[in-house]
């Protein structure tokens, strides 16, 4: 498995690889962010959907903090400017 | 309502700290205690009970509205919990529910058992455990204590059941049915645990709980000074007693008060031991494992947010919330004053 790996990634950078390109590691990272924010999301999302179903009142409290973590795509896109 | 899956702690517990939110506190219990049942009865109906004394208004009257709107709602806030959860979560609530079954069929029982009225009966039951309505009914219908014992012959507590009968065929006491069906509650309930930190914390606590369980009936039989043997009252899982040292001291208070007095729980029902020395009062004692058990709850709520331990504060909560009001409906009925109530709450 780990030889299988290490060819792998012999054979990528050899060929001129694709993640050593500068653009094709940001979208790497934008994309990571994106998955990071989308599980936080998802425990902050079903949390807020509770607390509304008790009280609607908490409808705009639930809303802020269900997209807080939106921020870290934010912040991951501009490494997307930088390189 | 699955049984497999992933579970959905944030849902659940964010609806139960909402829920949490709308008990009573001590100034709602000042106000209760010194108002008339119908008072009460009104106060409830401007709070979270709502639409049980408005269902239940038209049929009943005073305490016993009181009362029937308390089990209503019990029943319909931990139904809501069992809906609402998911997965392994489910089955950790729902091993702790069960004992609303236990309580169902041991008031059933009774119920068979001294001839009571079906509707008699069926006020009394809190549909908040796992049997469903068409289990419920059939126990209902059941006119025998075989019948009972056959209805429940595919649940867990069948089995045992099945042997108690024979007992009680024998002896025409209830005593061995009713600690069958506390026995194969508590056998249930820490069997097969899943791990994780906060199910080793659940776990703690429901141990805590058979302690007290253990605790509080071994001083009954001590002070009864009865003929019984000790070990038959017994429930295996807690980590203070032994089958073997629970009869030993189960024959004399003071040593069996000294036993829990150096305990690992000697912090929290230190005081209400020293009570129990002074004034000769079982009550004080059963307050003080209550409150113990509640507080002990609402720690491990704080520990780990997101786990079964808020959910379990929150059911131990309610239902100190429902025994409290259901003890000051009845001590205003009854005619007590508002400091002797007062005396008889829990109340974190």
């Amino acid at each position: 498995m780990l030889e299988a790996t290490n060819e792998l990634g012999n054979a990528v950078l050899s060929t001129g690889g694709t993640l050593t390109d500068p653009s094709a590691a940001a979208a790497l990272a934008v994309g990571l962010a994106a998955l990071g924010a989308g599980y936080a999301e998802r425990g902050i999302g079903s949390a807020a959907v509770g607390a509304m179903a008790e009280d609607d009142d908490l409808f705009v409290n639930g809303l802020i903090l269900t997209v807080l973590p939106e921020t870290i795509v934010i912040l991951a896109l501009v490494v997307v400017f930088i390189v | 309502m699955s049984a497999a899956g992933s579970s959905n702690p944030e849902f659940v517990v964010a609806r139960v700290r909402a829920r949490r939110g709308q008990l009573y506190g001590d100034e709602e219990y000042r106000k209760l205690v010194r108002m008339t049942p119908a008072e009460i009865a009104r106060f409830m109906e401007e709070s979270s009970y709502e639409t049980e004394i408005n269902a239940l208004g038209s049929r009943h009257g005073g305490v016993d509205l009181i009362e029937y709107a308390l089990n209503a709602n019990l029943a319909k806030q931990f139904e809501g919990i069992l809906d609402w959860s998911e997965g392994a979560l489910y089955g950790l609530i729902a091993r702790y529910l069960r004992k609303f079954d236990a309580w169902n069929v041991k008031t059933v029982i009774r119920g068979v058992y001294t001839g009571a009225s079906q509707e008699a009966i069926e006020v009394d039951l809190i549909r908040a455990g796992e049997f469903d309505d068409r289990r419920i009914r059939r126990l209902l219908e059941a006119d025998s204590i075989e019948a009972v014992v056959e209805v429940l012959e595919d649940t867990i507590y069948g089995d045992p059941l099945r042997e108690a009968y024979a007992e009680f065929e024998e002896s025409d006491v209830l005593v061995p049915l009713e600690n069958a069906v506390d026995r194969a509650f508590y056998e249930r309930l820490l069997e097969n645990l899943p791990g994780g930190e906060p199910i080793r914390q659940y776990e703690a606590f429901l141990k805590a709980e058979v302690d007290f369980r253990n605790a509080t009936n071994a001083l009954r039989l001590a002070r009864s000074g009865a003929e019984i043997d000790p070990a038959e009252y017994f429930i295996e899982g807690g980590e203070l007693f032994t089958r073997d040292t629970l009869a030993r001291l189960a024959r004399n208070v003071d040593e069996l008060v000294e036993y829990i007095a150096e305990s690992q729980y000697a912090d929290e029902l230190g005081p209400a031991l020293r009570e129990l020395e002074e004034v000769d009062s079982l009550i004080a004692f059963e307050h003080a494992t209550d409150a113990a058990l509640l507080a002990y709850g609402d720690r491990l709520g704080t520990v780990h947010p997101v786990s079964v331990t808020p959910v379990i504060s929150y059911i131990l909560a309610k239902e100190r919330e429902v025994e409290n009001i259901r003890a000051i409906a009845r001590g205003k009925e009854a005619g007590l004053s508002a400091d002797d109530i007062e005396s008889e709450l829990v109340i974190t």
